[in-house]
């Protein structure tokens, strides 16, 4: 019996091979890989070159959100597609990027790319120091923690507030008539340039994920997200590739904090509320986390998709309404999300199509009688 | 430093939101402990309730009882509608899976509330109970009757539930869930109605927490929606296990979070309260190894 193209996806699912698929093709490069590096070429030159042409200032602002992110659902997707850990706290660690990036923005006048660099290191500190300890818990119980500490993190940065250029370590001063607004690199001044930048800065960060996924954390990840246990018995220092992997997240949604800071020149407390670390679990979990893309379709849904619907004139509450449904609906049918489920929706639509015409031709020719 | 007399309203204020605290978490653990779902749109079905409520009574001026009923009648119904679609579609699933789920419910409550009861534009709301008319003294402390309200539900509801639990048929079923799903169907206890009486109460719990709160807190969706992290820290801190450890590390919180107000140099920070001591609890109560928790959550 041959099987249907899906089920023989389902049994390699099934056998684990998600690793398999990741597994590092090395060597020369085959053809498949160099038309997706080529394909890939292309869309970031478009988006480079063309996309600042075609887009009105309105929707360029929006797109340098989707390119930020797109950063943070990547480092979500990478806890919560490849480790199997679910953090309800990305935005408050986006928000310590933020923060962290508009302090040195303020106080020094070091290059930006170094900036972005700072933040990455000083977010990923700080969240390794509080992922470590709670590295002991597992599943549900470190999911609630991650909870708690955003909300926490929520709470403190209500009352410090982001820096504005004030003085003292916390460089925010509640007197201001005028607020100084933080500076952008000085090659991106204008927000077509800006836009470019962010999109350069998140084609790196992917890079890097990509790098990490296609080598040994990658299979070690993969292992762990299998069975913790199992990992831990075939040898995988499963305490360290999760706290490897807790860094790598927290690394570039720093790095996304400090592109987020120059690009919006102000920082409110008000923008970071806990509400938005679930949608952006929503979304990833609604754009696929185990796969790259996802992220990008989840930087969409997360902030084209409003501009769009705000441009409309259709009120932002639609968009958490469809969010919601879509994570109930990812959980009970589609658990990877979008881009694998719409090819394969595609796929079952056109056979449906196939199936229907097909029918209509026999039909056809079995005619009516004579 | 405050001197004593400033911080004695606030132990009063203090018990009685740990009082909805510790009823509101009790009603997380029962579920829990039934269902192996952490509800996490507690506090959005709540909420609704409360807004639901409000609307009644302030809008249509309908009678004060009307509005509380159907307030709670419609968090029960929520959350039984849920638990009967989705509890029962995921209840095969990993615990951690199946609280992501309830965060799916929270995101649509909570944005069909904007859209009912818009917040933008300064518009505010306030529900207040009659029993916050009346009240005595203790000491030099004014005590209103919505504090003792909230302290006294908090205390009903938990040895109540506690009894619930220890004594009727249907609580014990519940208990025998929390130990093993199969076994206890295999028993012949009609697993679907134990769990649908669990969403039931859950939810009834979820309405009345949501009123009470709104007089006590504010009536305010997004306020109302993320207290329930507050009441879930209290039943995390009792490893979603014991209502009575549950009830006092709500008393805690609640407590500690209002002692702080005085304090100038913290009480900015107070909100964060529940997160610290819940962070605090998990951290050093969880020092087990994998795979001790792996079994357990085979």
């Amino acid at each position: 019996v041959a099987l249907t193209r899906e089920e023989r996806e389902a049994a390699a699912a099934k056998s684990g091979s998600s690793a398999e698929r990741v597994a590092p093709r090395l060597g020369s490069p085959d053809r498949p890989t160099l038309i997706r590096i080529a394909v890939i070429a292309v869309l970031l030159l478009f988006v480079l070159l063309a996309l600042p042409q075609l887009l009105s200032a309105y929707y360029i602002d929006a797109m340098t959100q989707v390119a930020v992110y797109s950063i943070v659902a990547l480092g979500l997707g990478v806890l919560v597609g490849r480790v199997g850990m679910v953090s309800l706290g990305q935005a408050a660690v986006l928000a310590i990027g933020a923060w962290v990036a508009a302090r040195l923005l303020f106080a020094t006048s070091l290059p930006y790319p170094l900036v972005l660099l700072a933040s990455g290191l000083i977010t990923m500190v700080l969240g390794t120091a509080v992922g470590l300890p709670a590295l002991r818990l597992r599943g549900l119980y470190l999911a609630l923690i991650t909870l708690m500490l955003a909300g926490a993190i929520t709470v403190v940065i209500e009352t410090t507030n982001f820096p504005n250029g004030g003085h003292g370590f916390l460089g925010y001063n509640g007197g201001f008539i005028r607020i100084p607004s933080i500076r952008r690199p000085s090659i991106a001044t204008t927000d077509p340039a800006m836009f470019r930048y962010s999109v350069i800065v998140a084609a790196l960060m992917f890079l890097l994920v990509l790098v990490h996924i296609r080598g040994r954390p990658g299979r070690a990840w993969a292992a762990i997200r299998q069975s913790e246990p199992a990992a831990l018995a075939a040898g995988i220092n499963t305490t360290l590739y999760k706290l490897w992997a807790f860094a790598l997240a927290s690394f570039i949604t720093g790095v996304a904090g400090g592109v987020l800071a120059g690009a919006v020149h102000y920082l409110y407390s008000i923008d970071f509320p806990t509400q938005n670390s679930i949608t952006l679990l929503a979304v990833v979990l609604m754009g696929g986390a185990f796969s790259m893309w996802g992220a990008i379709v989840a930087a969409l849904l997360y902030q084209f998709l409003p501009a769009l619907l705000n441009n409309w004139g259709i009120s932002n509450d639609w968009l958490t309404i469809l969010f919601g449904v879509g994570v109930l609906q990812v959980l009970t049918t589609a658990p990877r999300g979008i881009v694998e489920q719409t090819p394969k929706d595609l796929a079952k639509l056109g056979r449906l199509l196939m199936g229907l015409t097909g029918r209509r031709t026999a039909e056809a020719r079995s005619g009516p009688g004579p | 430093m405050p001197s004593w007399s400033d911080f004695q309203p606030f132990i009063v204020s203090g018990l009685a939101l740990g009082g909805v605290y510790a009823l509101s978490g009790v009603g997380i653990v029962v579920l829990y402990q039934a269902t192996g779902v952490v509800y996490l749109a507690f506090g959005a079905v709540g909420a609704f309730g409360a807004l639901i409520c409000w609307s009644l009574t302030t809008n249509d001026g309908a009678p004060d009882w009307v509005g509380w009923l159907v307030g709670i009648g419609f968090s029960a119904a929520v959350t039984l509608a849920y638990g009967m679609v989705f509890g029962v579609a995921l209840a095969k699933r990993e615990p951690l899976v199946k609280a992501v789920a309830t965060l799916g419910l929270l995101l649509v409550l909570f944005g069909l509330m904007d859209l009912l009861w818009s917040a933008s534009g300064g518009a505010s709301r306030s529900l207040s109970l009659p029993t916050d008319n009346g009240g005595f003294m203790v000491g030099q402390v004014q005590v209103d009757w919505t504090q003792v309200l909230g302290i006294g539900i908090g205390v009903a509801i938990t040895v109540l539930t506690g009894a619930f639990l220890r004594f009727t048929k249907l609580g014990t079923a519940m208990r025998a869930m929390a130990n093993d799903r199969e076994i206890t169907a295999t028993l012949g206890v009609p697993v679907r109605r134990v769990e649908a009486a669990a969403w039931l109460g859950c939810g009834a719990l979820a309405g009345l927490a949501g009123i009470l709160l709104a007089d006590l807190v504010a009536l305010d969706a997004t306020t109302l929606t993320f207290l329930v992290i507050s009441s879930l820290a209290a039943a995390l801190i009792a490893r979603l296990r014991s209502i009575a450890i549950t009830f006092v590390a709500a008393m805690v919180v609640g407590l500690v979070h209002d002692l702080l107000t005085p304090i100038s140099s913290v009480t900015n920070y107070r909100d964060g309260t529940p997160f610290v001591l819940a962070a605090i609890a998990l951290l050093v109560f969880s020092g087990r190894s994998v795979m001790q928790l792996s079994r357990e959550e085979a």
